[in-house]
């Protein structure tokens, strides 16, 4: 549920984690974004830096300009605000993916466990819209929902210690793209050639919190062409509003 | 206008005091992982707090100066040379052209610092010159120093007058130091009793430990359900305590998020001293109120301002 009232709960002398909701929804991340944002639109005086997850927003702060208690009432006030209208529209981001083969190495595996056929995987995964709830534990990597509830899976029982950046991957009910290379416990249906994290971009990490997703399916082919255009620095995702 | 790196140390980095606005795409701050002693190096050789400097681990490197540059070497209790011959820690010293800086082992503490005037001038990576070895970005490549590599150095702006810290304010490293740490975020998802064993301690700092965060071992910490959460932001000096009851300390270079109960939090001013302690080592966690560390952070602050002659 959605708390009547944000909790604040120290973490540390320089920040403090605001959370409002004990459950992971679009309303309540909805309502973290709003929280940021409008944080960003008033300029707090003291705030330095804000994190958003998927109900929670770690606020730092610096004590000399704002003391706890002033921290926590102007950010209850904008709390009481922050609903999802105060948001601009989410970007709509479509990703090309290479399912299934030697970049997609679990799609088989995933189909039988989940009992349907892999082109049935691939059909109800690029037929469904993933909304970014926040981007991080790895840089560029994307916390996204969104999956049909028929691919519901368990994890993977023995993790793998190395996965390939831009697997399209599953697991419980959320989709991840592994944004560097790096362990992993999700099913690995597919790769994008797209870079989800690139150090010497402006923008380092390719999707923001709030985003919708969608996958296209690609031929390896394309794939190939898209990687070497990635590489060269040339290719951009197709982005609307 | 730069270094030759002769030898690189097993883990020297090129820090500034890290990279802001980045946490939202994953990336943590990095920085150095004892501000107070990167802070004072700096001071030392006249540059501002920010510029770029070198952390070595628990062995430095070996350097040669392409031209004359003021120096000084703080942190960790580390032998210096310049061209053979000893030189003091903690007090800023000149370096002529062609000398060459050698930094020894750690006798006590973990990471030190060389600043030298004008500062390093590796390329601003999204606003900061911090090395984030596991996002491969900043300092030289993203990488670690290795021999054979040359850095370049800023303009130095004229020479400093000498200058040092006070003997009584050059910290040491030996002991079991007491920590403070702050409840929270997760505090209720433990037991009282989870929550008195963390602060008393004591707590042995494990060999896998490292810029990321420290691993601990100690009277288990007893949680009430489950280790697992809702994946929320983790704050530099969080507790993270998972299946074994056992602590981790996450520091400069942590994860930004994760699923892990975290029961609290170390204090910003300890994480330098954190970042000393020696695998083997212990140390004590004390819990202080969100007040409290506000007056004590701004105590160490004057301190700082005071530490140098």
């Amino acid at each position: 549920m959605i708390y009547p009232e944000p909790r604040f709960l120290p973490c540390g002398d320089l920040a403090v984690s605001v959370e409002l909701a004990d459950e992971i929804s679009r309303e309540a991340n909805a309502r973290v974004l709003a929280l940021e944002f409008l944080i960003r639109e008033r300029r707090v005086p003291g705030i330095i830096e804000t994190l958003p997850t998927y109900r929670s927003l770690l606020v730092y702060y610096e004590p000399a300009e704002i003391g706890f208690d002033a921290l926590t009432a102007a950010l209850r006030g904008l709390a009481a605000e922050a609903r999802p209208e105060v948001l601009p529209p989410a970007r709509r981001v479509e990703l090309p993916c290479c399912y299934g083969g030697e970049l997609g190495f679990e799609l088989e595996a995933a189909a039988a466990k989940l009992g349907l056929a892999p082109d049935e995987v691939t059909r109800l995964h690029a037929g469904a819209d993933y909304h970014v709830y926040f981007v991080g534990f790895t840089p560029g990597l994307p916390y996204m929902t969104g999956m049909p509830e028929r691919l519901n899976i368990p994890r993977l029982v023995n993790p793998r210690t190395k996965t390939p950046a831009g697997s399209v991957s599953i697991g419980g009910i959320q989709c991840c793209i592994y944004s560097v290379e790096s362990p992993g416990g999700f099913w690995v249906l597919g790769r994008t050639p797209a870079r989800l994290y690139d150090p010497a971009a402006a923008e380092p990490s390719l999707l923001r919190a709030g985003d919708t997703v969608r996958f296209r399916p690609i031929e390896r082919a394309e794939f190939d062409a898209i990687a070497a255009e990635v590489a060269a620095g040339h290719w951009r995702p197709r982005v609307t509003a | 206008m730069k270094l030759l790196v002769h030898d690189a140390g097993p883990l020297t980095t090129v820090q500034d005091l890290g990279r802001m606005a980045q946490l939202r795409v994953g990336l943590p701050r990095s920085g150095p992982m004892d501000r107070d002693a990167f802070v004072l190096a700096n001071r030392l050789v006249g540059n501002d707090d920010n510029s770029a400097a070198l952390e070595c681990t628990l062995m430095g490197p070996r350097l040669e100066f392409a031209d004359a540059r003021w120096v000084a070497v703080t942190g960790a209790d580390v032998p210096v040379t310049l061209d053979g011959a000893e030189q003091a820690a903690w007090t800023a010293f000149p370096v002529r052209a062609g000398g060459v800086l050698k930094i020894g082992a750690a006798r006590s503490g973990v990471r030190s610092y060389l600043a030298v005037s004008g500062g390093l001038d590796t390329p601003l990576v999204l606003g900061s010159r911090s090395t984030y070895l596991r996002g491969a970005l900043g300092g030289i490549g993203g990488r670690a120093l290795r021999k054979g590599d040359t850095l370049p150095l800023g303009r130095a702006t004229g020479a400093p007058a000498p200058r040092r810290v006070r003997a009584e304010r050059i910290p040491t490293y030996g002991d079991e130091p007491s920590i403070d740490a702050i409840l929270g975020p997760q505090d209720d998802r433990f037991t009282s009793a989870g929550i008195a064993a963390l602060f008393d301690g004591p707590y042995e700092m494990l060999p896998q430990s490292d810029r990321m965060g420290a691993r601990f071992r100690g009277a288990r910490i007893e949680h009430t359900r489950g280790h697992d959460i809702i994946s929320d932001g983790i704050a530099l000096g969080a507790i993270q305590v998972i299946g074994e009851g056992q602590p981790i300390v996450l520091l400069v270079d942590r994860q930004t998020a994760g699923g892990y109960t975290k029961i609290a939090t170390v204090c910003s001013y300890e994480i330098g001293r954190v970042g000393q302690l020696k695998p083997g080592q212990r140390l004590r966690f004390r819990q202080v109120t969100v007040a409290a560390a506000h007056a004590a952070l701004s105590a160490r602050r004057a301190a700082l301002e005071t530490a140098i002659a």
